[in-house]
């Protein structure tokens, strides 16, 4: 199968004070056609970034310091000019943001907004232009859409916000949608509704789907491939199912532990000590979870781990799965400490 | 359960209107009816919860409480005393025993004060100790709630959300107060940094017998800390119940997609999902008879016209629907 995006090494730095810190390191992912792929993270993980890199749209202060993302095998984006770039923003990768409200204009009408994408992309006269808005409308679910498209983003709720941001990053029938906490800022009824439709509409129009979130739920409901993201860095790559079953990497491990005891008041709920670092704070060697892990040996803090492909489908990175981490200070096997883990994890 | 009960807080009947005005001279057009007749019992040492989507009025009922905001009409015991109806001079003497912890802990700290300053604040309002004392109980509660001596001299602004909210925490904390209501206190927190704000605030609510009323959207939050759960939509209360019952047996079929309609992590159980149609209703014209009538997957034509009773159907189960109504006795049916 070949793949529709391939983000190889990208590196993005940010500059405060005249001096360069990492925030995104040597990231690399594929995203196949029609495949429906994950980023997970927290706050300050990079994940945001990695998807407005795509965009070419980084500020100022940030730049790719790194590595190239290819898209359609053929096509590198971090070198294409602003002029060449619009020609692909918008008709072949679009993104939908968290915030509905400001990513409307509040002074231009709903069908001023969608059609300015058609006439950037298009050349259709204003009748087809009209129906084709109406069409999407309709998909994205919106009642009455020859009233709706006539009114100001300010007279719609939140979510119906949201289906029309939906429909305009649908209306060229991109290859990719880039979805970057697409319900955050919905509540939770409205959530199912956004996240079904979002389903249903990638299939009808052969869209791939990068979702970008902080919520393992989401990711669970909706996409078939996931990497986790931890303080700039893939810290585990894996398909959906083997994350969920069977999480290798330590962080991936404390996260779905802290959701899964969450709910259940006889135990107390586990939580990963410390916080995240901040870009300042990195170091250039050594793991960048090393602070906050369980298991955390001597290695981890002067050596970066690499990534190792622990099974088919499932790629780590962390020293655990190496030769060189198979014993962790206490002299206990780490790889059996982890095992344990899983075993108490599964039951 | 060994506690003893005693309710802290009652709220009986509870409104608030926020007037909508228009015109040259500003008349009072309509009403939001943000809080519409709400009331409930909180125990001691309970963790009451409010649940509903954003704009049911949970978070105005949290304010209303603490007169943050003042109710239009209801009524409010703390301790068995009627606290609506006093002045906010003579309300001061009940602040000191109820406080709160907000969602956001960028904008509820001043950023021109030392976390110390902030702390201190409080106890120098209500002037319950000496200076010196007071010090002393800023640094205990301080390192009570994983803040060093140094960071205590410094400004919010050098503190991360958790550590932001554990001072929240800590303001609220140093009045020995009875009862806190929070209000989204963990939302905006990253998962694993809001697995130890939880983890904190129940062993506070152990270590200080302290009662709760948290306030969230959060299903999963709510479901892992409270005793017992209200679900509000519209500014009315759909159902109340405990956690066990709530969650195994919902009874509202607003609270049944509500629980559905979360993002489940489990891989291998798909659940059957109810998905809501349409967006919450304008509070300001709210349909007649049962708010929820509208997006209700049930609703029949007695939904439209009568609004339902808020009665209690099974023991400690309360649920305002019209499904429940038969082979209710009158007795149990309470109008509010």
């Amino acid at each position: 199968m070949s793949n529709l995006l391939e983000i190889n090494n990208l590196s993005i730095d940010v500059k405060i004070e005249k001096s360069y810190y990492n925030i995104v390191n040597r990231l690399s992912l594929s995203i196949a056609k029609k495949q429906k792929y994950g980023i997970v993270g927290e706050s300050g993980s990079g994940k945001s970034l990695t998807s407005v890199a795509i965009m070419n749209l980084l500020a100022d202060s940030l730049s790719v310091s790194e590595g190239q993302i290819l898209f359609e095998e053929t096509q590198e984006l971090t070198t294409l000019s602003n002029k060449e770039m619009m020609k692909i923003r918008g008709k072949d990768i679009s993104i939908i943001f968290q915030e509905p409200m400001t990513a409307l204009d509040p002074i231009f009408t709903i069908e001023y907004q969608i059609s300015e994408v058609l006439k950037i992309h298009f050349n259709h006269s204003k009748k087809e232009m009209r129906e084709m808005i109406i069409s999407i409308l309709k998909d994205v679910g919106i009642p009455r859409p020859e009233s709706i498209m006539k009114s100001y983003p300010h007279e719609l709720s939140g979510g119906m916000r949201q289906r029309v941001v939906i429909a305009m990053a649908l209306i060229c029938k991109p290859k990719l949608l880039i979805a970057d906490e697409p319900t955050t800022a919905l509540d939770v009824t409205i959530q199912a509704q956004i996240l079904e439709l979002m389903n249903e509409l990638t299939e009808k129009y052969d869209t791939s789907i990068l979702m970008i979130t902080h919520d393992l739920g989401v990711i669970n409901e909706t996409c078939e491939r996931v990497a986790v993201m931890y303080a700039g860095e893939v810290v585990e790559e894996s398909s959906v199912d083997s994350l969920f079953s069977h999480p290798k990497h330590p962080y991936t491990q404390g996260l779905l532990k802290s959701i899964h005891t969450l709910g259940d008041r006889s135990e107390k709920l586990y939580s990963i000590p410390g916080n995240v670092p901040t870009p300042t704070q990195l170091k250039k060697h050594g793991c960048r979870f090393a602070s906050r892990c369980p298991h955390v040996m001597d290695l981890c803090k002067e050596e970066t781990p690499p990534y190792v492909e622990v099974s088919e489908d499932q790629v780590s990175k962390c020293w655990l799965h190496t030769e060189r981490g198979e014993y962790n200070e206490q002299g206990q096997k780490a790889s059996v400490a982890s095992e344990e883990y899983e075993k108490t994890f599964s039951d | 359960m060994n506690k003893v009960k005693k309710p802290v807080l009652q709220v009986k009947n509870m409104k608030k209107h926020f007037p909508i005005k228009g015109g040259i001279i500003k008349r009072t057009k309509n009403h939001v009816r943000a809080v519409d007749g709400i009331s409930f019992d909180v125990q001691e040492q309970e963790t009451f919860s409010l649940v509903g989507e954003s704009g049911c009025g949970k978070s105005t009922t949290g304010r209303s409480i603490l007169r943050l905001t003042e109710p239009t009409d209801g009524e409010v015991y703390f301790n068995g005393e009627e606290v609506l109806g006093c002045t906010q001079k003579e309300f001061r003497k009940y602040r000191k025993d109820m406080q709160m912890i907000f969602q956001d802990p960028f904008s509820s700290l001043n950023p021109r004060m030392t976390v110390k300053s902030l702390l201190l604040e409080p106890l120098m309002t209500h002037k319950l100790y000496s200076k010196k004392e007071a010090l002393n109980k800023v640094y205990e509660i301080a390192e009570r709630v994983g803040l060093s001596k140094e960071q205590v001299s410094r400004h919010p602004h050098e503190f991360s959300g958790g550590q932001r909210q554990r001072i929240s925490i800590a303001r609220a904390l140093i009045m020995n107060p009875k009862l806190i209501i929070l209000d989204e206190a963990v939302s905006a927190l990253d998962v694993s940094i809001q697995a130890q704000i939880l983890n904190l605030l129940i062993d506070l609510q152990k270590e200080f017998k302290l009662t709760y009323v948290f306030i969230s959207h959060d299903l999963n939050v709510v479901k892992h800390l409270s005793d017992r759960i209200g679900v509000m939509y519209l500014g009315q209360m759909m159902e109340m119940t405990t956690t066990e019952s709530l969650f195994n047996n919902p009874l509202h079929p607003y609270t049944t997609s509500l629980l559905s309609a979360i993002p489940s992590y489990d891989r291998n159980k798909k659940k059957d999902r109810i998905v809501l149609k349409g967006d919450v209703p304008d509070p300001a014209n709210p349909p007649s008879g049962c708010p929820f009538r509208l997006r209700c997957p049930q609703a029949h034509e007695l939904c439209e016209t009568h609004k339902p009773v808020y009665q209690e159907v099974e023991d400690n189960h309360w649920v305002a629907c019209h499904l429940y109504n038969e082979g209710i006795p009158e007795r149990k049916r309470i109008r509010l």
